[in-house]
């Protein structure tokens, strides 16, 4: 034996280290680049699948409703960037009672599925009695909604409890509508019991039946999802004949996309990856995901976090511009928890500031002299970002104010295992919401709430002022004035809450410059594959 | 019985080993044939690398310009006269970075190494020696962990305790000593008849003063190649370990996360390739340093030329 195979194997290894880093080198020669080459009728869209069903009541991934958006109509929608303002869609018309409960829309006539057979209330009805009563996890958005038909044309739909947001669930891609007979046909259920008696996924997997302007052609879960135009669409054809999902991780989507030429889309290059890519293509971002720590406000986690003075303090040892910078092109410093996307956004005018000075200050009022806290973070790359690069700069900043942070990052179920059971002292998280209305922070966040009890945030503990405004927020059914109201609970939970809200940061849609209507939108599909034409 | 005297003409191989007693340290000084280990280039080479990067690790915070755990506003700062081998995300400089990495690197490497080659090398006498339901036992058990490839099982010995330095290192030490042990193993049970062993037993030696005294000194020198070979296997298992978000926590200078920052964004090379090519040097020079002392200390390799 002259040549040991360990030795072949430590080099071998010391070979792979090099090669990371020099990927660059290595992958620039493999395979990737256009796959439609000639095919001019095919828009190609990259993305790193998240994908686990095409079935509309239980789709909840990026991947497949960016997918089930173009294979299934919903009664509302919203158009390229903007999900403030429901247009028609199935539904021509709607009409909202003063209480904000009971909600009638008018159907369109002559709408189509996609095998030419008609589409009537009942079929709007069934659909979505089958989102609530299958139970997936969609379903908590329509759990309050209850619908009926008073005509083929007309579908009511009832809210337990005011909520002026109902158009806005109503464009969601879960609420598509389905073709009652086939759906039925195929062991669809839409009766309270649906949540066991309903066998339709796997059909609904690999075949669609809906009205929207693609249908399904085929479903390879780990690989690709291939539309083709709906022959028999009732609205304005789309541009491209067929539409491919590949599934293609970010770094492979930005060489594809650095040679791009015409008809390709990449959804996951945000944030510095978009450093270095071509002039030439065109970005379209919002920022949809705010990132924000959570101290514990139970003094038997750590009596550290816990001291509002200590809250203050951290508060103005961070620096936001900074931070901001960190995540790259499209991010802003952290104003409030409402992302800028979403309507009662805070103005960019008030983003937190950092004083050095006034943390110093604070911390001796306090008498704390090098408060030392545990603080965990998940150890993952989030939307093009390393949250241990963040996490290592809040560390950073604090320890200039005098504050000590031990950096823990965990695996990500170990985070959200610890966050759950209310024993992180310290963490760090993005949030971005699942469909695009605010409210859900306050269900959530406000003092009492579920993701509140976990940083130890009771009523007892809280500002009553918080309290009272996230109150006004929920009474409030006027749209304009429901986001003015969020507006001011964010001031008030950026004095007091457990959440120090760090930056905002962008989802971004890069295309190639022949493309156009290559929007993002932070509804939930991403980008409207339909709406995407050539100059 | 008697001991039986060497024959030069035709040696009988057990006798010659048993002779050969403690002759490796004398053939690393060129005893037998071929020149002695600081005469070949490329181990010399290797051995100023080593000796390089020691010193540097020694003299870190003279050698380092900056404090490696200090941030500034100058960020992804190329390469420069202010910044010889640039700054990463955070503006921290990343030659006193690399410098400081070789703190944490080279003496983990050495205690995963000297650890492993306790745990294993005590284990292996022991089987070899006892033999019977001890050696089966700690045979099927190193089985059991060569099942596995090394990376795998690390990651998850260190998932399961906790990502941290000393759990990295305890990691690295289950993954590694059952080669050890299955080397001195071999080497005891080579030796296990041999007559001088018979002829200390019959004087009365007793078990743990024939493992010290005659076993242990003639089957170490593999080991110890091993071990050396083993030492660059340990730093790139460790970066690996970090790499993968594993290893010592952050901020800790550590040259696998300080090239797991920098592939986030090719493009600012500098902040991956300069820890990249620490991992390189130290990795190379301990395999041509453990290839050069192989061939003086191992005796198929030293006849064979």
């Amino acid at each position: 034996m002259s040549v040991s195979p360990r030795r072949l194997r430590a080099g071998a290894l010391a070979l792979a280290t090099l090669a990371i880093i020099s990927t660059t080198a290595c992958t620039a020669g493999g395979s990737g680049g256009n796959a439609n080459g000639g095919e001019a009728k095919t828009l190609t869209v990259n993305t790193s699948f998240v994908l686990k069903t095409l079935d509309p009541g239980r789709v909840y991934e990026a991947t497949g409703l960016t997918a089930v958006h173009a294979l299934y109509d919903t009664l509302l929608t919203f158009e390229g960037s903007d999900v403030g303002t429901p247009v028609p869609a199935l539904a021509e018309s709607y009409e909202a009672s003063p209480d904000a409960k009971t909600f009638t829309f008018k159907l369109r006539s002559g709408v189509t599925f996609s095998d030419g057979s008609l589409l009537t209330a009942d079929d709007v009805v069934f659909s979505l009695n089958r989102l609530k009563n299958i139970k997936g996890s969609p379903a908590v958005t329509v759990s309050e909604l209850s619908v009926s038909k008073t005509d083929d044309s007309t579908v009511v739909v009832t809210s337990a409890t005011p909520n002026p947001n109902v158009p806005v669930v109503l464009a969601m891609p879960s609420t598509g509508v389905l073709n009652a007979e086939v759906a039925r046909d195929n062991g669809a259920k839409d009766g309270a019991d649906a949540a066991q008696g309903d066998t339709a996924q796997q059909y609904l997997d690999t075949n669609s039946i809906g009205s929207g302007p693609y249908v399904l052609k085929s479903y390879e879960p780990e690989s690709q999802v291939v539309l083709e135009a709906n022959p028999n669409y009732w609205g304005d054809k789309p541009q491209f004949e067929r539409v491919v999902l590949r599934n293609m991780d970010v770094q492979t989507q930005k060489l594809t996309m650095q040679r791009a030429e015409s008809a390709e889309i990449s959804l996951d290059i945000s944030g510095k990856l978009l450093d270095g890519l071509p002039e030439s293509l065109q970005t379209s971002g919002v920022q949809d995901t705010v990132y924000f720590l959570f101290l514990n406000a139970d003094p038997a986690v750590s009596d550290v976090t816990a001291n509002p003075k200590f809250n203050q303090a951290l508060r103005a040892a961070i620096d936001y511009q900074g931070i901001a910078a960190l995540y790259g092109e499209g991010a802003a410093p952290g104003a409030g928890l409402v992302a800028p996307a979403f309507p009662g956004t805070l103005p960019e005018s008030e983003a937190s500031t950092r004083d050095v000075a006034k943390a110093k200050a604070l911390l001796a009022e306090a008498e704390l002299t090098n408060p030392t806290v545990k603080f965990n973070y998940p150890a993952i790359t989030y939307k093009g970002v390393d949250l241990g690069t963040v996490a290592t700069k809040v560390q950073g900043d604090a320890a200039e104010a005098g504050i000590t942070l031990e950096l823990n990052p965990q695996p990500l179920t170990t985070f959200l295992d610890e966050m759950r059971g209310g024993k992180s002292p310290l963490g760090f998280t993005p949030q971005s919401l699942n469909y695009p209305v605010a409210d859900s922070l306050i269900n959530n966040m406000a003092p009492g709430q579920a993701t509140a009890l976990r940083s130890g945030w009771t009523v007892e503990r809280a500002d009553p002022a918080v309290v009272a405004a996230g109150e006004k927020v929920t009474e409030t059914l006027d749209l304009a004035a429901r986001a003015t109201a969020m507006q001011e609970w964010q001031r008030l939970m950026n004095q007091s809450s457990p959440y120090i809200v760090l930056a905002s940061n962008s989802s971004t849609v890069v295309a190639t410059a022949d493309l156009t209507g290559a929007d993002y939108s932070a509804a939930g599909w991403q980008v409207d594959v339909a709406a995407v034409g050539r100059r | 019985m008697t001991m039986t005297a060497p024959d030069p003409v035709a040696p009988d191989p057990k006798v010659d080993r048993a002779l050969t007693r403690r002759r490796w340290l004398g053939r690393l000084r060129g005893g037998s044939a071929g020149r002695p280990i600081w005469r070949q280039p490329i181990a010399v080479v290797a051995l100023t690398i080593l000796g390089g990067w020691l010193l540097v690790a020694i003299l870190a915070p003279l050698v380092a310009p900056y404090d490696p755990l200090a941030q500034s506003a100058d960020t992804y700062a190329a390469p420069s006269a202010a910044h010889w081998f640039g700054t990463d995300s955070l503006g921290r400089d990343i030659f006193s970075r690399v410098v400081h990495g070789a703190r944490l690197s080279i003496p983990l490497a050495l205690a995963i190494v000297s650890l492993a080659l306790l745990v294993g090398g005590l284990l292996g006498l022991v089987a070899g020696y006892l033999g019977r339901f001890a050696d089966e036992a700690l045979m099927r058990l190193t089985d059991l962990v060569f099942a596995f490839p090394q990376i795998i099982l690390a990651m998850a010995v260190t998932a399961a305790f906790g990502p941290n330095t000393r759990n990295a290192v305890l990691a690295l030490v289950i993954v590694s000593w059952p080669v050890y042990a299955r080397v001195i193993r071999s080497a005891v049970l080579s030796m296990r008849g041999d007559d001088y062993l018979s002829a200390a037993r019959l004087l009365g030696v007793g078990p743990v003063r024939a493992l010290r005294r005659d076993v242990l000194p003639n089957s170490i020198g593999p080991a110890i190649v091993l071990a050396t070979l083993e030492l660059g296997n340990a730093v790139l298992l460790l970066a690996a370990l970090s790499f993968l978000g594993l290893g010592p926590r952050p901020p800790a200078a550590e040259w696998g996360s300080m090239v797991a920052l920098g592939s986030q964004d090719l493009s600012m090379w500098w902040v991956s390739v300069f820890p990249g090519l620490a991992i390189l040097t130290v990795v190379m020079a301990f395999n041509v340093l453990g290839d050069a002392l192989r061939d003086r200390l191992d005796p198929r390799y030293a006849k064979g030329r």
